[in-house]
């Protein structure tokens, strides 16, 4: 062979190599962007929910499907353990700024003193304190149901929409069911609130909160033959105190007490939600992995088949080594190694490289991708796994390449 | 260290390749032979007549299809490769045509690579490949890659490396065949030299002349069979 020959084949074995390292680590940057970033996701949603200073939450299907809301959360309050029950009504309303055109808003009703203690460290801090909403438990306008009571008519705005409307504490605002101005109502801004961050969903920059019952009233959900669900809510919020704050069981006996108040509406607790989470998380990262199995199956294959080729370009050396009487694990071991790095080195460009593409993502994607990539969690146990996974799995293709090479009959190989 | 010669013998043995097939070649027909310990035998005959099957069947490279291989009265061709490895590691030096040097492999590295599949200590392996570099004449070559050498030297090599572990049985095929005349006297001298300082059995694989003559027993092939077995007095 000469000195070109001999070159050629090298470049054209390194081709190989490069090749196989390169398809197993195209494999491995699937699960790893997949799994770091919906994995990190998942964990923030859960923190979310960690952090939200309710523990349980009273739902019902259907639009604002929770009825006699006030009545409601008053027996929820009056159980043991239980320091706030906040019913929240979330719609959409059109609000006017002078003599502007309509811009919708995203309106939550609530009752002032109850919203407060259901809001977690994070949001606590958003909002004024005490909520500058007139009367702070909405029972005067409410009026045992009757809604006869004065209104207040103050409202808090988001400080984005706040900027951008030039409205500030002291101003009106006109709110309104529908785009006609004709319908609204006049509205004292007492106060601003700031938006929290939101993932992969609506932000709800431009928003307003109002008592419970004006908002019911505006809308129609509030009472009487016009209102299709009387004293209508989504929830109701349930901050607890005590053991009940801190032991599952005692929480649990506490949404236990609620759901045989209303058995007809859903009643979970956070740790529920929490855990209901955990096992969507752990059931999509498992479904990650499989899907990602396909791509490390096709690499492992390429692996096999890199291997194969060598066995077969070095069948006259293998059939030296065994002429001369070396045993079957020193035939074995170079291939099985050479196997193991090359599928170790795929795995490591395979992290690189996913790391570098949710880098990428963070920084140029798109502002909802952005920000999911933003939140990917590189979890060492779970990569690593992942590593040690693919270089087992690599036995399996080196064990091809293997039994091929102990499987060469000697005089064949020295022909 | 040198391995006692094994009384080799082969008894009724055939070689059919792609037994059952229409193409089907007998390459070995029903042989009987027997090789005292320390013998010096040629094996003639044209080519394709049988000559390397019977060394690969002598040396366990493979398995006789009918029949059985036997060293110091123990059938040993049917055993486990794994058996038959171990008796080619510790009692068999192989002589190639094509040398089958390993090319990543240094001349020493070559010729250790048998004492290091054997077990033998870094050192000692070290210390008798070096000796044998210089026995077969090729002291200060020990870290030339066999592309760097020439034919004569890469046999050299080959017979350094299959003397390695110090075999009772030497099969060489063909073993002047890639080489000049000087070469081959200085190759044949070489084996006798080394030979006869191990009392092992050799068995030459020729149609060489000049190779045959080196031997005291001459087998003739014709056919898959042995047609003539001379031995001068």
């Amino acid at each position: 062979m000469t000195a070109w020959e001999r070159g050629r084949r090298l470049r054209h074995a390194r081709w190989q190599l490069v090749l196989a390292v390169a398809a197993i680590g195209a494999a491995v940057a699937l699960p790893v962007v997949l799994v770091s970033v919906g994995g990190g996701v998942a964990a923030h949603e859960l923190s979310e929910l960690e952090n939200a200073g309710y523990q349980i939450v009273v739902s019902a299907s259907g639009t604002h499907g929770i009825s006699d809301a006030h009545r409601l959360a008053g027996e929820i309050r009056a159980l043991g353990s239980v320091t706030a029950a906040s019913p929240v009504l979330s719609i959409a309303v059109d609000a006017f700024v002078g003599s502007g055109g309509a811009t919708p808003v995203l309106a939550e009703g609530v009752i002032p003193d109850q919203f407060a203690p259901t809001l977690g460290p994070t949001e606590s801090g958003l909002f004024p304190s005490p909520l500058p909403l007139g009367d702070p438990t909405d029972a005067i306008h409410y009026a045992n149901g009757s809604y006869t009571g004065p209104a207040v008519y103050d409202v808090l705005v988001s400080t984005p929409y706040a900027a951008a409307k030039g409205v500030g504490v002291g101003g009106v605002l006109a709110l309104a069911p529908t785009a006609n101005r004709s319908g609204a109502v006049a509205y004292n801004v007492t106060g601003t609130f700031g938006v929290p961050p939101s993932v992969l969903g609506p932000t709800g920059a431009f928003a307003i909160l109002l008592p419970l019952s004006d908002l019911q009233v505006m809308t129609g959900y509030a009472t009487g033959p016009n209102a299709s669900v009387p004293d209508a809510a989504d929830s109701v919020e349930v901050a607890v105190t005590g053991s009940a704050a801190t032991d599952p069981s005692a929480l649990n006996a506490v949404r236990s007490a609620i759901q045989s108040l209303v058995p007809y509406y859903g009643v979970s607790s956070l740790t529920q939600e929490a855990q209901q989470l955990g096992a969507a998380s752990a059931v999509l990262t498992a479904f990650y992995l499989a899907l990602s199995s396909v791509g490390v199956t096709i690499g492992l294959l390429f692996l096999a088949l890199v291997l194969l080729r060598r066995v077969e370009a070095e069948r006259r050396a293998i059939g030296i080594r065994r002429a001369i009487g070396l045993s079957r694990s020193s035939i074995a071991a170079p291939i099985l190694r050479d196997g193991a790095v090359l599928a170790a080195a795929g795995a490591a460009a395979g992290l690189l490289g996913g790391y570098l593409l949710v880098a990428g993502l963070a920084r140029w994607g798109s502002p909802t991708v952005a920000e999911a990539a933003d939140l990917a969690v590189f979890s060492p146990e779970l990569l690593g796994l992942l590593v040690a996974g693919i270089v087992l799995l690599s036995l399996l293709a080196s064990g091809v390449a293997t039994r091929a090479a102990l499987r060469l009959e000697i005089p064949e190989a020295l022909r | 260290m040198t391995g006692p010669a094994p009384a080799v013998a082969l008894r009724g043995v055939a070689k059919t390749y792609d037994p059952g097939a229409a193409d089907a070649v007998r390459a070995l027909r029903g042989i009987d032979l027997a090789l005292p310990p320390g013998a010096v035998v040629s094996v003639e005959g044209p080519s394709g007549c049988g000559k390397t099957t019977l060394l690969n069947l002598l040396g366990l490279l493979d398995r006789p299809t009918s029949g059985e291989v036997v060293w110091d009265g123990s059938a040993v061709g049917s055993r486990p490769e794994r058996e038959r490895a171990r008796l080619r590691l510790d009692r068999v030096g192989f002589i190639f045509q094509r040398f089958y040097l390993l090319p990543t492999l240094t001349a020493r590295e070559n010729v250790e690579l048998p004492m290091r599949a054997a077990g033998v200590p870094s050192a000692e392996r070290a210390r008798r490949a070096s000796g044998l570099l210089t026995e077969v004449g090729l002291a200060g070559r020990e870290r030339a890659f066999p592309h760097q050498l020439s034919g004569g030297e890469e046999q050299r090599v080959a017979i350094a490396r299959a003397l390695a572990n110090g075999p009772g049985l030497l099969l060489a095929d063909e073993p002047t065949g890639e080489l000049d005349s000087a070469n081959t006297v200085q190759i044949l001298d070489l084996l006798d030299r080394v030979r006869a300082e191990r009392s092992a059995t050799l068995v030459l694989v020729t149609h060489n002349p000049t190779v045959a003559a080196r031997a005291r027993r001459h087998l003739t092939m014709l056919d898959g069979a042995i047609v003539a077995d001379r031995t001068e007095a």
